[in-house]
């Protein structure tokens, strides 16, 4: 198991690596020594990469930075031993959660996520970093546990949960979208009634969602529905996330 | 001393005073945690055309390359108290978080369904003939190139790809069609290949 996440070091310094992996990494690291010595060191050579990438930015780039740095406050330094040094190296999370749309409410929730075609790209990136911040608590979280299935139709689906912050993200990873006019939907499952936990657009085969609560659910079920999406799941599962 | 050729412009070298010596980033970096503002404006010239280079290399477009610039050196000034000398130098520790702020731009478009594809654009670089100490980052820019020779076919696509694209590790192996653990693992030899390469001979 700690080879297998270790193999990922090399993805993991060229940032190739998606939430998941980067979160389950960034444990890895934090227990490994050795681990985290190579990382730096490797760190070291993409360093060096980036020297072949020399750009003069445009001047007025350094009045915008000088500017806004004296209205800046500084972090104060990092006085606990190691955990918390690497909180820089930490958690950066890729917004692939851009489709989400964050939970304004409590548990159960029903939050659509909004068609992939909407035109307001800028809204959707805001809504992605807003998200983001509520994904990274989850995926950092000391108990945080994950758990994947396969998807019939080709594909993960991966939940991951903490109590702690009582809470889940579930990432879903299709091969492909659905045909036409159909979804993805997710739902959570509690004491046998299942609940939406979001709808993906057509066309979309991915994406990062986050729910409230999901540490009381029994289970994340994926289901294929017609667009834009069902009240109630339609047998068969696409795929049933066991939670206990 | 006669690398000319990367550029299609002479080259032409200003004037260094004579003793002036490039600053060291680490010190300025430790007098910018200390809140230092003038230090921060000399780390600024210093690594600013490489963080805007690099992030413009990987977002392909000058516009959010500005965005994003300015984005991660306000990072650096705010966090600058968090760098930990003893785990790695002040530039890769800079051009660690461009990177990741960088890619972190095209995985959110990507997943908006919006990557605009803007490469073209005036992607010309800016020429660096005012650069100061532009021979020695010729000289560098020639030794990674040299040590990105030295790597495999694949092991260098893979690393590049993800580096300068910033593309994923599934979607490099989709690209090179290469199967998910060949790919991981030719990242890693591949950056450890770098590193030996790069790293100067220990004088026995």
């Amino acid at each position: 198991m700690t080879d297998d996440v270790h193999s990922l070091i090399g993805a993991y310094v060229l940032d190739a690596l998606d939430d998941i992996d980067r979160a389950a990494f960034d444990r890895h690291l934090r227990d490994c020594d050795v681990c985290r010595l190579e990382a730096d060191e490797l760190f070291e050579v993409t360093a060096r990469l980036a020297d072949g990438a020399w750009s003069v930015p445009p001047p007025r780039l350094r009045d915008n930075v000088m500017a806004e740095i004296t209205n800046t406050r500084q972090l104060p330094p990092a006085i606990p031993p190691r955990p918390q040094q690497r909180s820089r190296r930490g958690l950066r999370l890729v917004a692939a959660a851009a489709a989400v749309v964050t939970a304004a409410g409590a548990a159960g929730v029903v939050y659509q996520i909004q068609d992939q075609r909407v035109r307001e790209t800028q809204s959707r990136l805001e809504a992605a970093r807003a998200s983001e911040a509520r994904v990274r608590s989850i995926l950092g979280a000391p108990d945080v546990q994950t758990r994947s299935e396969q998807l019939k139709s080709g594909g993960q689906v991966t939940v991951a949960s903490s109590r702690l912050q009582n809470a889940g993200v579930i990432l879903l990873a299709a091969d492909s979208a659905p045909g036409p006019g159909r979804v993805y939907q997710m739902w959570t499952i509690q004491a046998g009634a299942p609940a939406s936990a979001g709808a993906l657009g057509v066309g979309q085969a991915a994406a990062v969602q986050v729910v409230e609560g999901l540490p009381g659910m029994s289970n994340v079920g994926v289901t294929i529905e017609n667009a834009p999406s069902s009240a109630t799941p339609t047998a068969p599962l696409d795929a049933l996330v066991n939670l206990a | 001393m006669a690398e000319h050729g990367i550029g299609d412009r002479p080259e032409y070298l200003t004037p260094v005073p004579a003793q002036e010596t490039v600053p060291d980033a680490g010190l300025l970096l430790a007098a910018v945690a200390r809140g230092e503002e003038k230090a921060f404006g000399r780390l600024y010239d210093l690594v600013a055309p490489r963080v805007y280079g690099l992030v413009r290399r990987v977002l392909r477009n000058p516009a959010q390359a500005e965005e994003v610039a300015q984005e991660v050196l306000v990072e650096v000034w705010r966090t600058a108290t968090r760098w930990d000398p003893q785990r790695g130098s002040a530039t890769a520790w800079i051009f660690m978080i461009a990177h990741r702020r960088a890619v972190d731009r095209v995985r959110a478009e990507q997943a908006a369904g919006d990557r605009t594809v803007r490469a073209g654009v005036a992607s010309v670089d800016t020429p660096y003939d005012e650069v100061a100490d532009e021979v020695a980052v010729r000289l560098e820019r020639q030794q990674v190139r040299h040590c990105l020779d030295v790597l495999t076919e694949v092991q260098r696509q893979a690393v590049t790809l993800a580096f300068y694209q910033g593309h994923s590790y599934p979607q490099v192996s989709e690209l090179l069609r290469v199967p998910l653990p060949t790919i991981k693992s030719r990242m890693r030899d591949g950056l450890i290949r770098l590193r030996d390469c790069l790293t100067p001979e220990v004088a026995a």
